[in-house]
């Protein structure tokens, strides 16, 4: 079930939402847990402050709190039980603890679930883009975009955005229990409030610019040193050492220093940021000093409002900072969306296929309108084979690639089994049509696994009988591990001899239908490349087959053979036949099996 | 083993192999730690004006000596404003240097490290060993001081603070610390398990981003995009379940300490509330122990992930100070370095001139990381201007001698003679400015054509530029370039072809005009015209040069003097190339194979 969904373009905030599909609901709860949190932590100084105020002190009870102290059993007694007041902090400590934990696994929770949803949904989507896509980015690039760019969009929802709400709640809740307890105090400690929000805003917003600065520099600091260990061999030939090190030298501490810079102005920052804060602080012990004296503000609501000036200020002052950090998450954002965009190919219904292969007048050509091949005609009957023989650039791997609908036709049509090429879906011809490409992925995994890869339920027999038919059987079994050894980017490298032969043996295991080789012998020697061909006749009779090979001894057996130039087909025929039209195909033939001058007159003397 | 040094356990977690680093910058380390002391002791004070505010002036319902109270208060806040600001940008500042010296320390050694320590140890490490280590120590090195004096004192201050205040209270609060530090120690252990493993996932789901996008082109042509998208998911979901593990006990962990801040403060709302009640304490006193409270748990808590950062970059001290200590195995004896110099201090005044007569005098080799001998007793005589070409299959080891003749590596035993003289007997750095060389894949650095081609003489002329260039017809590459020698060439010279980048090597190396040439001939398919250049060019550089070259080309090998086959890592024929095909050997069947390949490739292109 292979098939695409019908695509809109999203717009940035379109991408979040549809990325947020599975975790919103997740968020939320965590956001609540904070503001649960929030409230409880909250709640604590209050206590503190009416234990203080009432229990010990001996101030009179206001109305608001005769309640509390009505829970206990009166004022008296509580002054009698005063673990009542210690067991009620302890647990409403127990909730907030709860609620932290709530806060903070919920929202580990709902961040891995929105990053799953993207990485699924990246992985499989970038697999189903057309080839042409991929030819258009570079692979850097799109693995940088599902990796970095993906942390960073995630880093922004489960932090940023997340600590955007919890600080928001945060003012919100000491700001309105500060009001409630003096509206003058509360307004001196709100003022600085947007005082920090903006200063750390607009200085973070300067700072991102050096910072990104930095970070080039420590690029080049790095291709530098990667550039020197590379090329070890020429800078110790050329004796370059010493201009090596001043030059690493000169950017190492060129960097050094713009870091200093904005170090410094950090750090001036901060300080400044700091007095503020601290003055801020005095403020309010002062004034509140003073209201106290005056009486109007008691010693309880003192302490109360200078916890919950602490508590403010804490994460007002981070504010600014990540508001000034969201612009990076837009960036990512639009990355990934550009990928999501982008149409997957039309997949359609897996069937059967069988028949002959016609092509009729296929042509190709580039969407600059370079053409790569021109009017190509021929019929492939079912069961035969076909060879193709050519110059590099003469079109070949582009037939091929056509065929599986790697690429669009650009004219005329490929008709098989009586099919039009434009009915027959891509899911159907590619799982009939076995194409072995010149070079092919190994994927990280064991070679056994790679052999199976794209047939369900192989069995070790199977495997092997699949490997042994592409001559790779023996090689495979020199492995440490046999079958079971690791192979590729993250395992033990193949000769590329090697890897054309598994990959032969991979698409035997499918057993399809069709089956193509694009140049996947050339690393292969002859006289290997001759066995494989027996084994195939053998295993695979019935299969129609298309072999392309730079090499005349792979194709001549074939029942009909076309050369490539330019494009266009220039000679068509049996080897016999060929050889008698006495064109490019004898002249390679001749060529692949000739000798030496200085041989020749060896060979003749016998 | 990819280092030369053996292992030593380091003492102290390795930090003391830092002190000679730290050492270098006593001034900026001192006043950041001076100023954490001042700070840490002085900041405890900040929640004393509180109290003296409750238990004077709001207790005593009075605001005399008000006035004083906040001059000393604006007074103080300025002074640890400015003490913080010191001990800020010193730390900013160390964590800077410290970098900078160690990676400084780093890369200076590698220049003077044999290509062999490089054949060893993969360039991905050697990297992340002068880039991301010395990061790494330098910044737990500067900030983890930095915050641990400030904690040290401060917790100390505060405690004695508490004793003096009231020992009893103090005692309830002390009680929870051992508590939070064993809880703290055991979330440690099994967060930073939790952390690698999802680390290991991460990487792995990153490699699988790289094959999904790589191998596009054959999955799709196997038609395995389901397959693929199943063993994905499966790694996603494992990643997920892990991580959900590891944000489990993280959020255990922050509760727990943030319980205990509490439970402290229950307990000393309680015992205080009664001794309060009794009279004894003060409501000031009380709410400077609540501000200690939450303070020491956040500072138990930060010790605990401290220990575990220190405890970390052992690993990363071992990887650095391996790399900074380990010898090179071709090392020039103290008294060939007093006559002829270092790598960074050369005596040329002291240099002979060269004439190129190289012998190979009964030299045996092994490779460091290799059991078997590939030479073996081996004798070559290569007069002044002979042309020695080195034939083969792809991986039969065809390196070697040139290895030994650039001197990358040293014999095993035997002696390579330079004009009659032991190569040990005179510098590296001599020998290096007398041999050209040019490698298959050629490297370039980022930078313009001209730094690149001035390379092995910096001081080369317009004119002599000018005539390298244009003696291996490189200057139709560089005319095709839009700000020709000024045109840059981009990380690696990859704005190149392979066939350009070649003859851009050739000129850089025919313009220090070397005595002896050694060049690894390109086998990756280049386009006809450019393969007749670089066959002129290659030509013209052998003439006259004693040369050795891993050759590929038919030419390149029929007109050579000497013919060297290499199969399974030694050389198992020699000789003419007309003596060699009589021999009906190894060297026939290559050479056939290697003329029809060529043949074919004339026609087809």
């Amino acid at each position: 079930m292979q098939n695409s969904t019908k695509r809109r373009t999203l717009s940035n905030a379109g991408t979040l939402t549809y990325l947020l599909k599975d975790s919103l609901l997740l968020f939320i709860i965590s956001i609540l847990a904070s503001a649960a949190f929030t409230f409880f932590s909250t709640i604590i100084p209050q206590v503190v402050s009416f234990a203080i105020n009432y229990v010990i002190g001996e101030k009179e009870l206001p109305e608001s709190f005769s309640w509390l102290a009505g829970l206990f059993g009166g004022l008296q007694f509580l002054k009698e039980n005063m673990w009542l007041l210690a067991a009620m902090i302890a647990a409403i400590a127990v909730f907030a603890a709860i609620s932290a934990y709530l806060r903070m696994y919920i929202n580990t929770r709902a961040t891995q679930s929105f990053m799953r949803r993207m990485r699924n949904k990246l992985f499989s989507h970038v697999q189903r883009l057309p080839l042409s896509w991929h030819t258009e980015h570079r692979t850097g690039d799109i693995i940088q975009r599902c990796t970095s760019d993906a942390d960073t969009i995630c880093n922004f929802v489960s932090n940023q955005l997340i600590n955007l709400f919890r600080i928001v709640i945060l003012i919100i809740f000491s700001l309105t229990f500060m009001f409630l307890m003096n509206v003058k105090l509360a307004l001196i400690a709100a003022v600085f409030v947007p005082v920090f929000i903006i200063s750390g805003y607009l200085f973070h917003r300067y700072a991102r610019k050096h910072f990104q600065k930095c970070d080039e520099n420590e690029g080049i600091l790095s291709t530098l040193a990667q550039e020197n260990f590379t090329g070890v061999r020429v800078v110790r030939a050329f004796g370059r050492e010493k201009y090596e090190r001043d030059k690493f030298e000169k950017q190492n501490v060129y960097y050094t220093g713009l870091w200093l810079k904005i170090l410094n102005k950090m750090a001036v920052y901060w300080t400044l940021n700091n007095f503020i804060a601290a003055a801020q602080g005095m403020l309010m012990v002062v004034v509140g000093t003073v209201f106290c004296v005056q009486g109007r503000l008691s010693a309880g609501e003192f302490v109360a409002f200078i916890t919950y000036n602490a508590m403010l200020m804490g994460p007002v002052r981070e504010l600014g900072r990540i508001i000034s950090n969201m612009s990076k998450a837009g960036v990512s954002l639009g990355r990934i969306a550009e990928i999501l965009n982008a149409e997957e190919e039309d997949y359609g219904e897996e069937a059967a296929l069988s028949g002959d292969i016609e092509l009729k007048d296929v042509s190709f050509s580039y969407e600059d309108g370079k053409p790569v091949l021109k009017d190509v005609s021929v019929k492939i009957p079912q069961g035969t084979t076909l060879g193709i023989i050519g110059a590099s650039g003469s079109g070949k791997s582009t037939l091929v690639q056509l065929l599986v609908k790697l690429m669009p036709l650009s004219g005329g049509d490929i008709i098989i089994g009586g099919k039009s090429f434009k009915d027959i879906p891509l899911a159907t011809l590619r799982s009939n049509i076995g194409l072995v490409l010149q070079e092919s992925y190994i994927y990280t995994r064991t070679v056994g696994e790679n052999i199976a890869i794209a047939a369900d339920g192989a069995s070790q027999e199977n495997i092997e009988g699949a490997a042994r038919c592409a001559c790779v059987d023996e090689n495979i079994r020199g492995f440490a591990n046999g079958y079971d050894t690791v192979v590729g980017e993250r395992g033990v490298t193949l000769s590329g001899g090697q890897k054309q032969r598994v990959a032969i043996a991979r698409t035997l295991m499918r057993k399809t239908p069709y089956i193509v080789f694009d140049d996947s012998l050339s690393a292969v020697d002859s006289e290997t490349d001759f066995s494989i061909r027996a084994n195939l006749k053998e295993r695979n009779a019935g299969a129609t087959t298309i072999i392309i090979s730079h090499r005349i001894t792979t194709v001549m057996h074939a029942d009909n053979i076309i050369v490539l130039d330019g494009g266009k087909i220039t000679e068509r025929g049996t080897h016999a036949e060929l050889l008698a039209a006495g064109g490019l195909y004898k002249r390679i033939y001749e060529v692949q099996l000739s000798l030496p001058d200085e041989l020749k007159e060896e060979v003749r003397n016998g | 083993m990819d280092n030369t040094v053996p292992q030593k356990k380091l003492k102290f977690f390795g930090l003391n192999k830092l002190a000679p680093y730290v050492a270098r910058h006593k001034v900026t380390f001192f006043s950041m730690v001076l100023a954490q002391l001042i700070a840490g002791a002085v900041s405890p004070v900040l929640a004393l004006f509180q109290s003296y505010a409750l238990d004077n002036f709001i207790a005593g319902n009075t605001l005399e000596g008000f006035t004083p109270f906040i001059l000393t208060y604006m007074a103080f806040i300025a002074f640890i404003t400015a003490v913080h600001y010191v001990s800020d940008r010193s730390c900013c500042k160390l964590e800077m240097v410290l970098l900078r010296d160690m990676r400084r320390t780093a890369f200076n050694h590698l220049q003077t490290l044999s290509v062999g320590y490089f054949n060893v140890t993969s360039v991905g490490k050697i990297h992340a060993r002068v880039m991301s280590d010395t990061s790494n120590i330098s910044s737990i090195l500067a900030w983890d001081v930095n915050e641990g004096v400030f904690d040290a004192v401060y917790s100390l201050v505060a405690i004695v603070t508490m004793f003096i205040l009231n020992p009893l209270l103090a005692l309830c609060v002390l009680v929870i610390v051992p508590v939070v530090a064993l809880v703290s120690v055991y979330f440690h252990r099994k967060l930073t398990r939790l952390n690698r493993r999802v680390r290991e996932i991460n990487s792995e789901i990153v490699g699988d981003f790289n094959e999904g996008i790589t191998g596009v082109a054959t999955s799709k042509t196997l038609a395995v995009e389901q397959k693929l998208d199943g063993a994905f998911r499966s790694r996603s979901d494992d990643m997920r379940v892990k991580s959900n593990r590891l944000g489990h006990y993280r959020s255990l962990f922050f509760s727990v300490i943030n319980f205990s801040a509490s439970v402290a403060l229950a307990l000393v709302l309680w015992y205080g509330g009664i001794i309060t009640v009794d009279g004894v304490i003060m409501i000031g006193t009380l709410s400077v122990f609540m501000n200690y409270v939450q303070v020491l748990m956040d500072c138990v808590a930060w010790a605990v992930g401290a220990f575990a950062d220190v405890v970390s970059i052992k690993v990363n001290v071992e990887r650095f100070t391996a790399l900074t200590e380990s010898k090179s195995d071709v090392c020039d004896t103290s008294e060939v370095i007093e006559k002829y110099g270092d790598s960074f201090n050369e005596k040329r005044e002291n240099w002979e001139s060269i004439r190129g007569d190289i012998e190979f005098e009964d030299v045996s080799f092994k490779y460091p990381d290799g059991e078997e001998y590939v030479l073996e007793h081996f004798d070559l005589k290569v007069p002044k201007g002979t042309n020695v070409a080195i034939v083969g299959e792809t991986g039969a080891g065809k390196s070697t001698l040139v290895n030994l003749v650039c001197r990358f590596f040293e014999p095993t035993s035997g002696r390579v003679l330079i004009d009659g003289k032991d190569a040990r007997e005179r510098s590296v750095q001599w020998l290096h400015a007398n041999i050209g060389y040019v490698l298959q894949t050629p490297h370039l650095f980022s930078g313009t054509v001209r730094e690149n081609l001035l390379y092995g003489k910096p001081d080369a002329t317009e004119a002599e530029l000018d005539e390298a260039v244009k003696s291996v017809n490189a200057d139709k590459v560089i005319a095709r370039m839009d700000k020709g020698y000024d045109s840059v060439v981009g990380e690696g010279g990859n704005t190149l072809s392979t066939g350009e980048k070649q003859l851009l090597s050739f000129a850089r190396a025919i313009l220090a005009d070397p005595a002896i040439f050694v060049l690894d001939e390109a086998t990756s398919s280049i386009d006809t015209l450019t393969e007749k250049l670089i066959q002129e060019a290659i030509d013209k550089l052998m003439k006259g040069r004693t040369s050795f070259v891993i050759a590929h080309r038919l030419s390149t090998i029929r007109s050579a003097d000497v013919i060297l086959v290499v199969d399974g890592g030694k050389i198992v024929e020699r000789g003419t190339h007309e003596q060699l095909l009589k021999r009906r050997g190894v060297y026939f069947n290559l050479y056939l194979k290697q003329f029809r390949e060529e043949q074919t490739k004339e026609i087809t292109g």
